[in-house]
């Protein structure tokens, strides 16, 4: 009997091996023709300067984010390994709505732009820190951490009100939709991450290095789709659009607010972006400083591939209004 | 594949990420010169963690490793997009080879004048003021950004009677007149803004656009300082040389 089913496993698979030998291999020879025949000629009819450009923007984009994914999951895939539960449970106030401002500031130690903040905020919540303050830390750690906020004062020599601005729209941002998630969010737009990943449950080292590598290659390869997508945005909408609407504040807010969306410009170095912006009443360059942190394209395909798409799309458009109203407040009593 | 997929991966962009640092200064298309220690650093611990990982593979089968039943108890998981992986790894990860393999066999060229002339050039936002004086030496090497700040914004006038020497490539504008334009990059590629210096000469042959050159010359003044009227700012050229495109494409700020 035993001997029987090996056989016939054995067989199985062998027929098998064969199957997608023969398939693989006729598929690969076809592909292989099709492209060298035609590949060259296309080539060069397709590799016109706005391709070329979109290739460069959006491996800069992803050549750009790779350190900083690599530091975020690194954190994510320690906390998930080595920090028991219980060390969160003793910092964190165990009321939600106090946890939020305390998971708020904690934002401010993460040295890292967005890409690192989605990794680590997804393992927190794996190791069972509230949803609500996680989000904050989520939308805080890449608007308010030290770097950023040294390079906002470099960029506005002489204007250390747009510094302080910025930290507390952002700041203020963060808390707000920290406690809006846990008033009115529901557990089902939330697709905990971690469940069935081999890390969730183990510890140790071998559990370390299995989390970094996978949640490297899934934020990876997200990091990867919003690049591609803000490379595309790059090409196709000039900026010089822009300056139609430089006239009226009520249109240049939100304007600004939408490119900050399309462009994904690293948190690091928005506030230059922002600064070269000049034409731009300084409350519209404020919200493109506090929207771009928190939601953008590529953040949108990173969130959407951890906590899940209907999360991501709700959370993101909420974060967008809350966003521009807090960088209109602060602005028109700061700036 | 299914078993080393993973680790294939994390080599490949790792990979690619020390080749365009370690081994060469392509990295300069696509970042800031700062970048470079930690793309070294993150390329040699993908390369370490991919090997790592492929080695750990290939010590434990793992329950993991069954075909006949390879997803269900994924089961809890559907909707979750690119996750559906078992020993795999996440199938969104495979997006990871188009930049990795881009990088390793046809590295993208670096932002030229197609970017330049889509968006109006930018000039960095500053009040008129008086400018630190030059360093002494004619002629003195300065950024098209420097060189355009001194031009519109320097109440002092430190570039009046100096010889200056500007490299980027050519643009050319509507009528005839042509640039020599530099792009300036503060972290990536995607946040890149241009710079522009008119240049005028003797010479009539035009250069192709995206020629590298370097000019020097004298500074026009025209219209009033900090003005819309006074730019972009106008240089007298001497002489125009062709050179070849620098290791940094780009201007920091």
């Amino acid at each position: 009997m035993q001997n029987q089913r090996t056989v016939a496993d054995g067989l199985r698979v062998v027929v098998r091996a064969s199957v997608y030998a023969v398939l693989g291999g006729a598929a690969l020879i076809a592909i292989a023709t099709v492209v060298s025949v035609l590949g060259p000629l296309l080539a060069l009819d397709l590799y016109t300067p706005p391709v070329a450009a979109w290739w460069t923007v959006f491996t800069a984009v992803a050549v750009q984010g790779v350190p900083f994914l690599l530091l975020g999951t690194v954190v994510s895939a320690a906390i998930g390994a080595f920090v028991p539960e219980r060390v969160f449970r003793r910092f964190l106030p165990h009321n939600p709505a106090l946890a939020v401002p305390v998971a708020g500031l904690a934002g401010a130690v993460l040295p890292g732009c967005e890409c690192a903040s989605v990794p680590v905020a997804g393992s927190l919540m794996r190791r069972g820190v509230a949803p609500a303050a996680a989000l904050a830390f989520l939308l805080s750690a890449p608007a308010i951490n030290p770097v950023v906020l040294v390079a906002t004062s470099i960029a506005f020599p002489g204007q250390p009100k747009m510094v302080l601005a910025r930290l507390l729209a952002s700041l203020g941002t963060a808390v707000l939709m920290g406690w809006l998630w846990a008033r009115f969010g529901k557990e089902k737009w939330l697709r905990l991450p971690g469940r069935g990943t081999p890390s969730a449950h183990a510890t140790g080292a071998r559990a370390f290095l299995t989390g970094l590598q996978h949640d490297f290659l899934h934020a990876g390869g997200f990091l990867v789709l919003g690049a591609a997508a803000a490379a595309t945005f790059n090409i196709a909408v000039p900026r010089s659009v822009l300056d139609l609407f430089t006239g009226s504040p009520w249109l240049a807010v939100p304007l600004l607010a939408v490119l900050a969306v399309v462009l994904c410009v690293c948190s690091e170095a928005d506030a230059f972006v922002a600064a070269s912006l000049s034409a731009f009443p300084p409350t519209a360059r404020l919200a493109f400083m506090v929207v771009g942190p928190m939601v953008d394209l590529k953040l949108l395909a990173l969130q959407a591939g951890t906590f899940g798409r209907s999360f991501a799309v709700r959370y993101a458009s909420a974060t967008w209004v809350v966003a521009v109203a807090a960088s209109v407040l602060v602005g028109w009593w700061l700036l | 594949m299914r078993r080393y997929g993973p680790a294939a991966l994390l080599l490949l962009t790792g990979g690619a990420v020390l080749r365009i640092t370690l081994f060469g200064d392509l990295y300069l298309r696509y970042v800031q010169a700062g970048l470079r220690p930690y793309l070294i650093v993150s390329g040699v611990a993908l390369v370490l963690l991919g090997l790592v990982t492929a080695v750990l593979r290939h010590r434990t089968p793992g329950p993991h490793e069954d075909v006949h039943h390879g997803d269900v108890h994924h089961g809890d998981d559907e909707g979750h997009e690119g996750h559906s992986h078992g020993p795999a790894g996440p199938r969104v990860a495979w997006l990871l080879t188009l930049p990795a393999l881009a990088l390793l066999l046809f590295p993208p060229p670096a932002l030229g004048s197609y970017s330049a002339g889509r968006e109006a050039a930018q000039r960095a936002a500053q009040g008129v003021g008086a400018f630190p004086a030059l360093p002494a030496g004619n002629p003195v090497e300065l950024t098209v950004a420097e060189f355009s700040s001194r031009a519109i914004y320097d109440s002092g006038r430190s570039l009046k009677g100096r010889t200056v020497r500007l490299t980027g490539f050519v643009t050319h504008g509507d009528d005839g007149t042509w640039y020599v334009t530099r792009l300036v990059v503060t972290c990536c590629a995607a946040d890149a803004t241009t710079g522009k210096v008119e240049i005028r000469d003797a010479d009539d042959d035009v250069l192709p656009a995206d020629t590298w050159v370097t000019v020097i010359g004298t500074w026009r003044p025209k219209g009033r300082l900090g003005s819309d009227a006074a730019w972009p700012p106008v240089l007298d050229a001497a002489t125009v040389t062709r050179v070849k495109q620098p290791a940094d494409p780009y201007e920091n700020p």
